[in-house]
């Protein structure tokens, strides 16, 4: 250890949010004024979930600062013409020329009027996923929101990279932006591709330690095996793209052969499952009320959904008389119709998705499905109870989740549905030891998943879902994506522009579909902490369109393969450099749920580098000189920089006819979020966070649930039979239709009640041959990728230390190719490959490896930089040139998936 | 008698590097060497596959064979089990090195750079010219094991007497410990574990033990 | 370079160490030879010289490539335990004695420089053997092979000086030294191919798979072989006899290179057992690369 010989040395707090599965707090040891080690921040050991501890990425920060590549002044594009060919030209300019060119460009748009032609927003925004990119760029969303409607639909990779239909689907079934299996209490866990081992963060990957030193069972269900894997029970190699089927067996085998293991109580009395269905498959209704009707088993006869003391029939056939009401009020009278509860619906429908139709789907031995249905029977300790914080609630320690590329494209909605029947088959949804939801992002308020709750008259939770009616549909999109027009799923808060369908924002800038306006490109594009001509899919399409936007300004950090596009690079502080309040604790995505909530500070921790500007003053100073200012600072106040700066009792609120000061803004937040934790009766402000780097106060432990909030509203989950989905895709189906688009026809078939599984498979096959024209045998591997920790979110590929310790996690290499297969095919470890798709082609290094199917192949992350200093040099294959932007492989969520196939052939040998 | 070694628990290791970058950082070592590092193993065919990851350094051994090797008396062995190197007494002839059947032992001839267009400023900041050209190896942080035996603090309990790369890792599988200490979390963790040593049959005796299963 | 675990080849002997083993082994082998030969009568001057420049070049060149060479005087600070240590402390009287027995031509002096080299000779066996990360160095059957090869070297080297400086006497006995000595260089190396068999990672296995018939038959038969046919036609027997000392000598310094830098896979690693996660089971292990 190097003992700095008479400096001075001090331990400066801050926080790492590099990723959605932080924030972790760490300490930075500086010595003489430079920031010499990262360390965990031990005064937070208690009081995180991640013992104070940060994950290997927040170790690449130094390098990061201190980056000889880093852009360390403001610069601006001297050659015109665009392209990858085209060598920008970028030269230094003083921060005035800068700033003043963007304003500049700001009045122009504010002359024009903020929407062009085409209705769309001439400013567009685009950050990296998961929200992460807001705890790093200080007060930008308060000039963000000063200056008008922003296009943020131009994504990074949102609808691929993320947990697409789990955002949606979970929100509506259980607010559950993200879903989590609750690990500190679980059992069992079954795993359908959900790498928590490398996505998880510390919070994750402590938990799941905890939770196996506890004896838990977790059974991780996936093509390769996955660091997730290597830390589970039990590997089960799925063939990809099935794993619907996969839980469709379960569902079978416990409704079919187990169904008086079931949590019958719950299903009655907190589901939908005794809910009639009437013949044209609405819910059969109490003409008077509206309510969906039940059988009441007690009454024999059919009363309204919330009639206190029933006891509902789940199963049989029933004559009752009702009206049914489907899509735009369309209503339907029935007289002693013979209709059945949703339950039976669900039991006929999954009938024929035996153990043995599934394993042969899945090319997962039959008995091996049935087997695991079983162990979750046995591990849910149906009837048991648990008391957290004096409330009794069901104990019900298992649980499931779902990777990407499973709740992604088409199969997402199946897979994500069969989750939570499963949940909710054994009463685990929402419960002790269950499968929990984490945060939410499309219904308000985000802070509080409980106060989300709210009820519909149907007796489940209201859901803010884009209108389908006729008077509400928003036939003329108002951003590029046209989230609100094709997706009622997406919602419309702050979130759902981002979740697109992001790529149809990329693929109209080359061709609108039918009957559709052709995309502009925004007036002024800003970017920050994202790359999507790496991060997407198919990038040199990406590539060709961001040629075309006429003003681009990049925050950057380094060169790199979109700002290689830019007009003009911003250099802000970077993560140990800049300011910075956030709240931490509570719920948060992934496996965040905490025992306390509070604040934590980002602070420079040592000098800034070059003239790199803190965010805060990058945006105070565009609000400014863009004539903005008094709206920007009165944003502020209300709290876009994160915490509102009055409340009851107090009021920091900044002057709102001067610019304030990095230092103004951030000690008032400091003191508003003081206040607002003590109700006022504290208000220590920036030097007292700068000391001591965070304030916590508990966070109930009950609010990890949602099964009280949703006991005490008296509602139930929306399951099995998604009825009202069927209303929105039929009502939604005749809104394009009627202004001529059939485009969407598909999309619209997956609105279904009950997901009946399609050949997914073949799906993918069917819409490569058809899109390029290819023989599918051509390409006999399926490729697919996989999360790296040590790379995932940090936008740390020009990190030389991440690369030299990602190298030794198998996979980072190359192209891991099955020992065997690759033997047969005459290749060697070590081998460059050719890797194609009807798409495009990639190169790597052969990668051969055990714990993989033979018919898959694996890369890691999101390489092949071109532009990006020392990661140019990686020579590391990427899926993303290789995946299809297509319709056809898009689902009604606006999703696609991960996935394509490949062919591999040897360009060289081992170096 | 005190003896500090290392346990692993490789139910708990996710094999994240965590420990290897922290290592790093703390004792400032060059591109490419990794006093502490992960190994990703496979092992058995497909579909019989196990992955596990292994966390490997010097075993701190207690029959040092790089010790009995070195010909300037620069590797030591102190009493608490903690083998030394005096960077002022080795040549650099990394005899030490291809006796150590660990691969724990580099040498450096370059200060660091970890990128060809520069040296960072943390990497001036920690220059060792003293180690250049001379072997090195984890050191078990012994730095940080004797301040904190100094003040008072238990190695292994006490975040500052305990090496980096136990303090750092995410998924509480390093522990630090004495073992000739019955009582200390080292020795209970081997009580209740089924463990073994890396090589064993060398003979070395090494101070780093894994844990494989409950007992 | 940790995926996996396999043994990889070990860089930091490299082909400097490489060739203080050649010539410190041929350097004190050809002593050794050449001190019997002088008590004999023969040449002792010129051989001697060659032995002591062959060993004081082979350790001069080696210490300037140490991580210090300005310390290199710490190599002589641990004669208790190191065979690095000891090496260099038979090293200088090495030296010396032999500077004198060349300076002085005397056969009297050459007792004790053999005595040295013969030492020095097995401090380099034993410096390999007890490189314990090493599996195939650390053989104990490595010892007699590098003593046979120092020893088949220098006698050979010592038929090149009687050939090449026109010593008719005892050639044939030189010869037939040398081929005693190559027949038992090759029992040493069998012994200790067959002792590594299985106690080495594949790949430095290979490496010496591939080796052996290049040493066995260049180094061994094609010496036999003309020294037949030397022994058989007179005229030609002086230039036979050069080839079949310089084959046995070039097999033996590229058998050596090829131990130490070309079959020096280290241990790699390896594990009892992989580790039950959770419900499950503990697993076998594993030893990959061997």
């Amino acid at each position: 250890m190097s003992a700095p010989e008479g400096g001075t040395v001090k331990k400066v707090p801050t926080y790492c949010y590099q990723c959605v599965a932080g924030p972790d707090l760490l300490t930075v040891k500086v010595v003489d004024g430079v920031a010499t080690e990262v360390e965990p921040n031990f005064a937070a050991a208690e009081v995180t979930p991640s013992a104070g501890k940060v994950c290997v990425k927040a170790y690449g920060l130094l390098q990061k600062m201190y980056n000889p590549n880093r852009i360390l002044t403001p610069m601006k594009r001297t050659n015109p013409k665009k392209g990858v060919d085209q060598d920008p030209g970028f030269v230094p300019i003083s921060w005035d020329e800068a700033l003043d060119t963007i304003a500049a460009r700001l009045h122009e748009v504010q002359a024009k009027g903020p929407n062009d032609s085409s209705g769309y927003p001439r400013i567009a925004a685009s950050f990296g996923g998961g929200g992460t990119p807001t705890y790093y760029m200080g007060t930008l969303p308060a000039f963000l929101a000063s200056i008008g409607p922003i296009d943020f639909g131009f994504g990074s990779g949102q609808g691929v990279k993320c947990y697409h239909s789990e955002h949606l689907y979970g929100e509506l079934w259980h607010r559950a932006f993200t879903v989590a299996p609750d690990t500190p209490n679980t059992e069992f866990i079954l795993s359908f591709g959900y790498n928590i081992e490398a996505s998880g963060g510390v919070c994750g990957v402590k938990r799941h330690a905890d939770a196996r030193a506890r004896g838990v069972k977790r059974v991780q269900i996936e093509p390769h095996l996955s660091v997730t894997g290597a830390c589970s029970a039990e590997w089960v190699p799925i063939r990809p793209k099935t794993d619907a089927a996969f839980m469709f067996g379960l569902i079978h085998v416990m409704l079919h052969e187990q169904r008086q293991r079931l949590d019958i109580p719950f299903l009655k009395h907190r589901t939908t499952s005794p809910y009639l269905v009437a013949p044209n498959g609405f819910f059969l209704r109490d003409p008077a009320t509206r309510k969906p009707l039940l059988y009441c088993l007690q009454r024999k006869r059919a009363v309204p959904f919330d009639t206190p003391d029933t006891d509902p029939a789940l199963e049989g056939t029933f004559k009752v008389s009702g009206i049914e009401i489907g899509a735009d009020d369309d209503a339907w009278e029935h007289r002693l119709e013979k209709v059945q509860p949703a339950f039976q619906k669900l039991l006929e429908h999954t009938a024929e998705y035996t153990p043995l139709w599934a394993g042969r789907i899945c090319d997962v031995p039959h008995k091996v499905i049935r087997r695991l249905a079983l162990e979750f029977l046995d591990h849910a300790r149906v009837g048991e109870t648990v008391e957290i914080e004096g409330r009794t609630l069901p104990y019900r320690p298992v649980a499931i989740a779902l990777g990407k590329t499973v709740n992604n494209g088409w199969g997402g909605f199946d897979c994500c549905w069969a989750r939570t029947l499963m949940a909710c088959l054994v009463g685990a949804l929402e419960v002790p030891g269950g499968t929990l939801g984490t945060t939410v992002r499309l219904n308000r308020p985000a802070t509080d998943r409980a106060l989300s709750v709210k009820g519909h008259p149907d007796g489940f939770m209201d859901y803010p879902m884009n209108p389908t009616d006729k008077a509400g549909w928003l036939a003329k999109p108002d951003v590029r994506n046209a989230n609100r027009t094709l997706i009622p799923l997406v919602a419309n808060s702050p979130w759902s522009q981002a979740l697109g369908p992001t790529h149809l924002a990329w693929m109209q800038q080359q061709k609108a579909p039918e009957h559709w306006p052709q995309a502009t490109p925004p007036d002024i594009w800003f970017v920050y902490r994202t790359n999507p001509a790496i991060s997407f899919w198919d990038t040199r399409q990406i590539e060709q369109v961001l040629a075309r936007f006429p003003f681009t300004v990049c925050f950057a950090l380094t060169l790199d393969e979109t700002n290689h596009f830019a007009d003009i690079l911003l250099p802000d502080r970077t993560d140990l450099e800049g300011l910075q309040l956030i709240r931490v604790g509570g719920t948060k995505f992934i496996e965040q749920f905490w025992d306390y909530q509070g604040f934590a500070l980002r602070q420079p921790v040592a000098e800034g580098q070059g003239d790199a500007r803190d965010f805060t003053w990058i945006a105070t100073e565009l609000a400014h000189r863009s004539g903005v200012l008094g709206k920007y600072v009165k944003a502020v106040n209300r709290g876009a920089a994160g915490v509102p700066l009055q409340g009851k009792n107090y009021d920091f609120s900044l002057p709102e006819e001067e610019a304030p000061t990095v230092e103004a803004v951030w000690d008032a937040t400091c003191r508003a979020a003081s206040a607002e934790i003590t109700d006022g009766a504290e208000t220590q402000g920036l030097d007292w966070y700068r000391e001591h780097g965070f304030r916590l106060a508990p966070f109930p432990r009950v609010k990890w649930y949602l099964y009280p909030a949703i006991e005490d509203a008296g509602l139930r989950f929306e399951l099995p039979y998604q009825e009202r989905l069927m209303r929105i895709g039929k009502q939604l189906g005749r809104r394009l239709h009627e202004h001529g688009i059939s485009w969407w026809d598909e999309q619209l078939e997956e609105y279904d009640p009950l997901p009946e599984y399609k050949n997914y498979p073949e799906l993918w096959e069917k819409a490569l041959e058809r899109n390029f024209k290819v023989d599918i045998r051509d390409y006999p591997f399926w490729a697919v990728t996989t999360r790296s920790m040590q790379y995932a979110w940090g936008g740390n590929v020009g990190i030389q230390l991440m690369r030299e310790v990602a190298e030794n996690v198998g996979g980072h290499g190359g192209v891991v190719l099955n020992s065997g297969r690759a033997a047969e095919l005459g290749l060697a470890d070590g081998d460059l490959v050719e890797i194609r798709s009807p798409l495009n082609v990639t190169r790597g290094r052969v990668v051969a490896r055990q714990g993989i199917r033979p018919d898959t192949v694996l890369m890691v992350g999101q390489f092949e930089h071109w532009a990006t200093p020392f990661a140019k040099d990686l020579e590391l294959p990427s899926l993303n040139k290789l995946v299809p932007m297509l319709l056809d492989l898009t689902d009604s969520t606006g999703s696609g998936a991960d996935l394509t196939r490949v062919s591999i052939k040897r360009v060289g040998a081992k170096r | 008698m005190t003896r500090y070694v290392m346990v692993a628990d490789l139910e708990r290791c996710v094999g994240c590097q965590t420990c290897t970058a922290a290592c790093k950082h703390a004792n400032a070592t060059a591109p490419g060497v990794q006093w502490r590092k992960v190994l990703d193993m496979e092992v058995g065919s497909y579909p019989d596959v196990r992955r596990a990851f292994v966390p490997v350094g010097c075993m701190h051994c207690a029959d040092p064979p790089c010790m009995h090797v070195c010909p300037s008396t620069a590797t030591g062995q102190r009493a608490d089990g903690i083998v030394t190197i005096d960077y002022d007494l080795c040549i650099g002839c990394t005899y030490c090195a291809v006796a150590c059947p660990y691969q724990a032992r580099y040498m450096v001839e370059e200060p660091n750079q970890a990128y060809r267009k520069g040296r960072m400023r943390h990497e001036e900041r920690r220059d060792e010219p003293g180690r250049l050209g001379v072997a090195q190896k984890c050191s078990f942080c012994v730095d940080r094991i004797d301040y904190g035996k100094a003040h008072g603090l238990t190695p292994g309990v006490d975040p500052e007497a305990t090496p980096a790369c136990v303090n750092a890792c995410i998924a509480s599988a390093l522990h630090f410990g004495d073992i000739e200490d019955a009582q200390s979390n080292v020795s209970q963790l081997l009580a209740t574990h089924k463990h073994f040593r890396m090589h064993e049959e060398l003979g070395t005796e090494p101070g780093f033990f894994y844990l494989w299963e409950d007992a | 370079m940790s995926v996996g675990g396999k043994p990889w080849l070990q860089t930091h002997w490299d082909w400097h160490v490489a060739l203080n083993f050649v010539t410190g082994g041929s350097g004190s082998g050809l002593l050794l030879a050449a001190a019997v030969a002088g008590l004999a009568g023969l040449p002792l001057k010129l051989p001697a010289l060659l032995g002591l420049l062959l060993v004081g070049g082979g350790l001069a060149q080696v210490s300037l490539h140490l991580g210090r060479p300005l310390r290199a005087l710490n190599v002589l600070r641990q004669p208790g335990r190191s065979w690095m240590t000891r090496e260099a402390w038979v090293a200088g009287p090495l030296l010396g004695l032999a500077l004198l027995t060349a300076l002085l031509d005397s056969a009297l002096l050459g007792v004790p420089t053999a005595v040295c080299a013969a030492a020095f000779l097995y401090c380099q066996a034993q410096m390999l053997h007890e490189a314990k990360g090493i599996p195939a160095w650390r053989e104990p059957r490595l010892v007699p092979l590098v003593l046979a090869t120092g020893l088949a070297e220098g006698v050979a080297l010592y038929l090149l000086v009687l050939l090449f400086s026109g010593s008719p006497a005892a050639q044939l006995t030189t010869g037939s030294a040398l081929l005693l000595l190559l027949g038992a260089r090759l029992y040493a190396w069998y012994g200790y191919r067959r002792a590594l068999a299985g106690n080495a990672p594949q790949a430095a296995l290979a490496v010496l798979a591939r080796a052996e018939g290049p040493f066995a038959g260049a180094g061994h038969l094609v010496p036999l072989l003309l020294l037949a046919v030397a022994a058989a036609v007179p005229s030609a027997r002086e230039a036979l006899a050069a080839l079949a000392a310089l084959a046995a000598l070039l097999s033996g310094w590229g058998l050596k290179f090829a131990i130490v830098t070309r079959a020096g896979h280290n241990q790699g690693f390896a594990i009892l057992h992989t580790p039950a996660r959770g419900a499950g089971t503990g697993g076998i292990g594993s030893k990959p690369g061997w």
